[in-house]
């Protein structure tokens, strides 16, 4: 089983380092999606399914806040795991997130193994990347 | 104000630091030497309890590296807005990490990064603290500037 991926911030640098830290993790991923921020994400989510969503916060048009709030207004939408991945600082914001509906979070900069873990724990898959069937592999990155 | 500056210095230190290890795999090392030609800058200007901004400067052969480890890129793959993108998240990176270790339970906004081909050069002052690195990579320098309030 493999899952599709949509990640959400507005510098490519960062949405690359993602993506390539997933695909290395031994995350099984099939399609990685890219937004630049909560309005292309929302459009993109309108066409495509996605299993995990992966969010920065601070971002221009629509913020990673007021993507959480128009996944909430949504039915189908609202059960996509949302892990915000932000320089944020304050845990007063990160508590708000959370009570938007984001399932977790993560600061940068951010270990490859932290980024694993969160996935993990979010899809309900377990740490050695064991999807409730024998996939061949461990889930170990080779760096 | 001296304070608050020398403590924001001593976690500049640390903060930095960590970032580029983590995202940039670059171990930066204190220089006692102040240089004065860097070649690219990113600035951020930060709002909260306390208010000011950031500039992290950096050397074009340091600029060339983060990218290449940032996102595995070979020095000929490299574009302008590849350098740009990576040097204005890695000022946002620090800032973050910055303010989380000065003051978790305040928040702190944080401008939009902005980028600069050959910066201006700023002294330290007294609210002002400027800090320079090294690494095998190249240079790095940090002006940290609080606003009067």
């Amino acid at each position: 089983m493999s899952f599709n991926v949509l990640i959400v911030d507005d510098s490519k640098s960062m949405r690359g380092v993602i993506k390539k830290v997933i695909s290395i993790s031994g995350f099984k991923m099939d399609q990685c999606l890219e937004a630049g921020n909560g309005k292309e994400a929302l459009n993109i989510l309108a066409d495509d399914w996605v299993d995990v969503i992966m969010s920065d916060i601070n971002m221009p048009e629509m913020n990673g806040f007021e993507l959480l709030e128009e996944l909430q207004k949504d039915d189908l939408l609202k059960n996509i795991p949302v892990v915000v991945i932000t320089t944020e600082s304050s845990e007063e914001r990160m508590q708000y997130a959370l009570n938007l509906g984001a399932k977790g979070f993560i600061k940068k900069p951010f270990l490859p193994e932290d980024l694993k873990k969160i996935l993990y724990e979010v899809i309900g898959v377990s740490d050695d990347g064991d999807y409730g069937e024998d996939t061949g592999d461990n889930g170990d990155f080779d760096f | 104000m001296m304070e608050t500056m020398e403590k924001i210095q001593e976690i500049m230190g640390i903060s930095i630091f960590e970032v580029f290890e983590k995202m940039f795999y670059t171990f930066l090392e204190p220089s006692d030497v102040m240089y004065g030609d860097y070649d690219v800058g990113a600035d951020i200007v930060f709002n909260g309890p306390v208010s000011g901004s950031v500039r992290i400067l950096f050397s074009m052969d340091m600029a060339n590296a983060m990218v290449q480890n940032m996102l595995g890129l070979k020095d000929d793959e490299i574009t302008e807005d590849d350098t740009e993108d990576c040097l204005k998240e890695a000022v946002n990176m620090v800032c973050g990490n910055l303010f989380g270790k000065f003051d978790s339970t305040e928040v702190f906004n944080l401008s939009v990064p902005t980028f600069t081909r050959q910066p201006e050069r700023l002294e330290g002052g007294e609210t002002t603290r400027r800090m320079d690195f090294d690494s095998d990579d190249g240079k790095v320098g940090v002006i940290v500037a609080l606003s009067h309030q």
